[in-house]
């Protein structure tokens, strides 16, 4: 511009007041927009310093949680027969101490972890992924919704503890047990959500286009509508992780729990609970771990939740 | 020359957009005189909006003024930093109006109480005093009975209305300029010009200066007294209307002016702008019009062209009005006569097959416990190769009618045949297939039509997979290929996301996925209402290029009459689902009968100030019937010219078409 500015009119050679090429095809390059959802979301969701953080902190844990068991020689279920060994603070060798039989309560807190982090994210996916399909199944055909109405008034008017004592109960108390008990009550409620957001979907002109074009409701589902949810999928996943291993603590708590033996962090939070009087340490280390991963957790999911919204990207 | 009033001069806005920094306005200036009334026109993406919200500090959070002043009582605002400087300007010395009426009202607050509100804040008057100038205002923007109004909420009101309280809390303040940003782009016709009139009147009684936003040409030649075409970012030309409408210099505005629908010849094909608008994130250099315009100089890709003067008020930034290109002028000025183009007479239609007919139908939806007829008791046929449009406001049934022809919305009543074949009712597989391959829709917004997470691969060849119309991967896409070609869009396109192309693109690629399957039959809804003007005559040009090298019949649904004269072989009107004329295109033209085709037709503006000055706002009252004794029937009045009317107005019709 400023180089047009400095040029009289009188100096331009007269050559140049011809006509130019035109080059049609060139043409429709120029409505070409670089707009990208997932690069969008992805650099939305990392521009906040806390989530920064938080998910190094997270993947550090997780890698930790995966190596630690597979390098230590320490074995969390070894119990010490000499007294000394039994309810030490924490020290060098021992850095979260010891628990009432001398079972060192840094391994334990970390296979537990692990155990509690597999559980959870078995239940997220079952969970997640049964309420979407049948979420969309119920959103698409309107005749479905008289039973799954039933269905939906049924569970979740009594409450969800009742059922998870019962079938905690009846079967063998395992892990898959939990998955199966959490599942049970959860699916519902995540069924229902996708539902209202397919129904919001279901309208919109690309679908119509699709129906006009005979497509079979199976792909309209498949390509048309669930595409679309992935992030919220993504990011309901997220939020089930945490409030899973609560319940696993819960149930723990109450005593229906996995097996007491085996290393969760609600079993290890129970155990300390019954000597927090005398050793607190015994619960506080295993509950700081509890609580940095459900925070954790629950902020990147509300944070991929705000960044997956288009209306945020700046 | 008035007195100036305000000055915006060099501005240039940047915005920071996923992490990248596209210049909006590069370089624009303005100059506003003492009541007078400005119209800035320009596409989608020509920073016009942008513009004007920077002359009140509302641009969005990631967007700034690079440079330029902006000057009104010696005052400059761009230096303007905090929100406490700008509340001195906001409906004091500016207020603006914006396009939406539904989302710039508080819908939990009566619309009374969001005007006193203003009223309050700005004058810190008491409650009591506040109440009564709101009511006031009402009265003033014309709201019947304002004392009851005045406790309603939004949703009480219809549009139109919503717009008139919009404009009262604009003009509570006072403001010395109001910028009207594409008020009536959202409202019907009818509402349109006469939310323009108010407007009109209250610049007088108030005494302000007026900025229209708009990309309607039509609405320009109404009201404006100067007008500003922009383009790219930046001012291309201005002048005094009529400088502008008869006279205009710069490539740009004179191509926009002649791709008007409504200056369309039958069966020629409309003058359209190639391609769209350029992309701000790159530097642009010399004239950003030129890969656009195919008699561009050399020139024009090089330098930039200043503004050169046409007449004391009229000057346009391009190099043809330089010295040195009067003899390329000449030469351009003889290509240009040498092309005139003669109509074609309108083709009759009435003996071929009738495609689709549809008798007595009625159409309802639940409402709460009641039920809305949106189409009552409507009968009319389309033959195979025509296009019959059905004209009407929003909440006509005109939509409603396509989507039952489509089968996409139930029939409470009556039948629609198609190929002589009922089709209401369960169809048996096979039929179903057989119809929807050969009956397929376009639709009026192209940023909702196409599925956002699928490749254009994928959404072009979904009609292809769902009637296995290829035999191989090969052969479909190539058939693909062929599609977007015939939309006029490389193939190589395919693998990109919609969300990758422009609105018009997009438009092109729905209707590359409906013809793909070739079908005999299209209703297409609204197909080029969200589209910017220099996209809408591609749009119009490839449907009617479709039509006649396939064969096909469309119904083409529309809300303004003066666009589908010239593709349209017959018009139908609707009024409140129900259809009140059908004619031949030029013969509804001649001989509107019906009262609200009459109004219809008055409100569409004119890209022409001298019609649209003159003209008078005609409001349809429905009460000029009188129906109790004499119901009204459909009836053919001449050949091929249908109306809703009772006997006695008949008569009338009959005596006027005598004359």
């Amino acid at each position: 511009m400023d180089e047009n500015k400095n040029l009289a009119p009188e100096t331009l050679p007269q050559e140049l007041f011809s006509k130019a090429e035109f080059h049609e095809e060139l043409l429709e390059e120029t409505g070409f927009s670089n707009y990208s959802y997932w690069r969008s979301t992805i650099r939305t969701f990392f521009k906040s310093n806390v989530v920064k953080v938080i998910v190094a902190l997270v993947l550090i844990m997780l890698a930790y949680t995966v190596i630690y068991p597979m390098v230590t020689d320490r074995d969390p279920y070894t119990a010490s027969l000499s007294a000394k060994e039994w309810n030490l603070p924490s020290s060098r060798e021992h850095p979260f101490g010891t628990d009432g039989v001398g079972r060192d309560i840094w391994a334990r807190v970390w296979f537990g972890t692990r155990t509690s982090l597999l559980l959870s994210v078995a239940v997220a996916v079952f969970e997640v992924g049964l309420g979407v399909i049948i979420g969309a199944l119920w959103g698409f055909y309107r005749k479905l919704d008289t039973v799954m109405f039933a269905i939906y008034n049924t569970l979740t008017n009594v409450p969800s503890t009742i059922y998870l004592v019962l079938i905690a109960y009846i079967m063998k108390p395992s892990v898959f047990t939990i998955i199966i008990a959490l599942v049970a009550t959860g699916w519902i409620r995540e069924a229902r959500w996708f539902r209202s957001r397919i129904l919001a979907l279901r309208e919109a002109d690309y679908n119509i286009a699709s129906i006009c074009l005979k497509t079979p409701a199976r792909r309209i589902i498949s390509r048309n509508v669930v595409p679309h949810l992935v992030s919220l999928i993504i990011m309901d996943a997220a939020l089930t992780i945490p409030a899973s291993i609560g319940s696993e603590v819960f149930l723990s708590y109450i005593g229906v729990g996995l097996p007491a033996d085996l290393c969760t962090l609600g079993n290890l939070v129970n155990q300390g609970r019954s000597a927090f009087l005398v050793y607190p340490f015994q619960m506080i280390f295993p509950t700081l771990i509890l609580c940095f991963i459900m925070v954790s957790f629950y902020i990147i999911g509300n944070k991929f939740a705000d960044a997956s919204d288009p209306k945020n990207h700046l | 020359m008035q007195k100036k009033i305000f000055e915006a001069k060099d501005i240039v806005i940047k915005f920071n957009l996923r992490g990248k920094t596209l210049t909006a306005i590069r370089g624009a200036s303005i100059d506003l005189y003492h009541g007078e009334t400005l119209a800035i026109v320009g596409e989608s993406g020509s920073g016009k909006s942008v513009f004007t919200k920077s002359f009140i500090g509302m641009l969005d959070k990631n967007g700034w003024v690079e440079s330029g002043s902006m000057v009104m009582d010696g005052v400059d605002f761009s230096k303007y930093k905090t929100e406490k400087e700008w509340l001195a300007v906001r409906g004091k010395k500016i207020a603006m109006v914006f396009q939406d009426p539904m989302t710039s009202l508080n819908p939990v607050k009566t619309v009374g109480e969001q005007i006193r509100e203003v009223i309050t804040w700005h004058f810190g008057v008491k409650k009591a005093e506040a109440r009564k100038q709101a009511v006031e205002l009402l009265r003033q923007v014309g709201i019947p009975e304002p004392e009851l109004r005045y406790k309603q909420y939004p949703h009480q009101f219809s549009g139109g209305m919503r717009q008139r309280v919009v404009i009262a809390i604009a003009i509570a303040c006072r403001p010395r300029i109001l910028i009207c940003d594409e008020p009536t782009t959202a409202l019907d016709v009818t509402v349109q010009a006469q939310i323009l009139e108010l407007v009109k009147k209250l610049q007088k009684e108030l005494d302000m200066s007026v900025i229209y936003i708009t990309h309607d040409l039509g609405v320009v030649a109404n009201v404006a007294d100067r007008v500003a075409v922009m383009y790219a970012g930046q001012i291309v030309e201005y002048g005094l209307s009529c400088e502008i409408f008869k006279d205009s210099r710069h490539p740009y505005t004179k191509a926009l002016l002649r791709s008007l629908p409504q200056l369309g010849v039958r069966g020629q094909d409309l003058h359209s702008i190639k391609g769209s608008p350029p992309n701000l994130y790159k530097q642009i250099t010399g004239d950003a019009f030129a890969p656009r315009n195919p008699n561009a100089m050399k020139i024009d890709y090089l330098y930039e062209p200043p503004f050169f003067k046409v007449s004391d008020t009229h000057y346009a930034k391009t190099w043809l009005l330089s010295e040195q290109a009067a003899d390329y002028c000449r030469q351009m000025e003889q290509q240009e006569e040498a092309e005139d183009p003669i109509p074609a007479p309108p083709t009759d239609f009435s003996a071929a097959e009738k495609l689709v007919q549809v008798k007595g139908l009625t159409v309802n939806f639940k409402l709460g416990r009641g039920q809305f007829s949106a189409v009552k008791n409507v009968s009319f046929d389309i033959h195979r190769g025509e296009t019959l449009s059905l004209v009407g406001e929003s909440g006509s049934g005109k939509t409603t009618i396509g989507k039952a022809i489509l089968k996409i919305c139930h029939a409470s009543g009556g039948d629609i045949l198609y190929k002589g074949k009922s089709i209401v009712g369960r169809l048996s597989s096979h039929e179903m297939t057989e119809f929807r391959k050969n009956v397929q829709m376009i639709f009026q917004d192209p940023m909702a039509s196409l599925n956002e997470r699928a490749k254009v691969e994928y959404i072009i060849s979904e009609g292809l997979y769902n009637f296995r119309l290829f035999e191989n991967n090969k052969d479909r896409q190539e058939k693909t290929a062929r599609a977007m070609r015939s939309v006029g869009l490389l193939p190589e396109y395919v693998t990109r996301f919609p969300h990758e192309f422009s609105g018009g693109q997009r438009q092109r690629i729905g209707i590359a996925r409906a013809l793909v399957i070739e079908p005999e039959f299209i209703v297409a809804d609204e197909p080029i209402s969200a589209l910017d003007v220099s996209i809408r005559a591609q749009v119009i040009n490839l449907m009617n290029r479709l039509k006649r090298e396939r064969g096909l019949t469309y119904l083409f649904i529309a809300h303004d009459l003066s666009t589908v004269r010239f593709i349209s072989d017959r018009i139908a009107v609707m009024y409140k689902g129900q259809m009140v004329e059908l004619a031949e295109a030029e013969e509804l033209f001649a001989h509107p009968l019906h009262p609200y085709t009459n109004a219809l037709l008055q409100a569409a503006p004119v890209p022409d100030p001298d019609i649209e000055r003159n003209k008078k706002v005609v409001v349809y009252d429905p009460s000029v019937h009188d129906y109790a004794d004499d119901p009204p029937i459909w009836t053919e009045i001449r050949p091929g010219h249908f109306i809703r009317a009772n006997r006695a107005e008949l008569d009338a019709y009959k005596k006027h078409l005598e004359k």
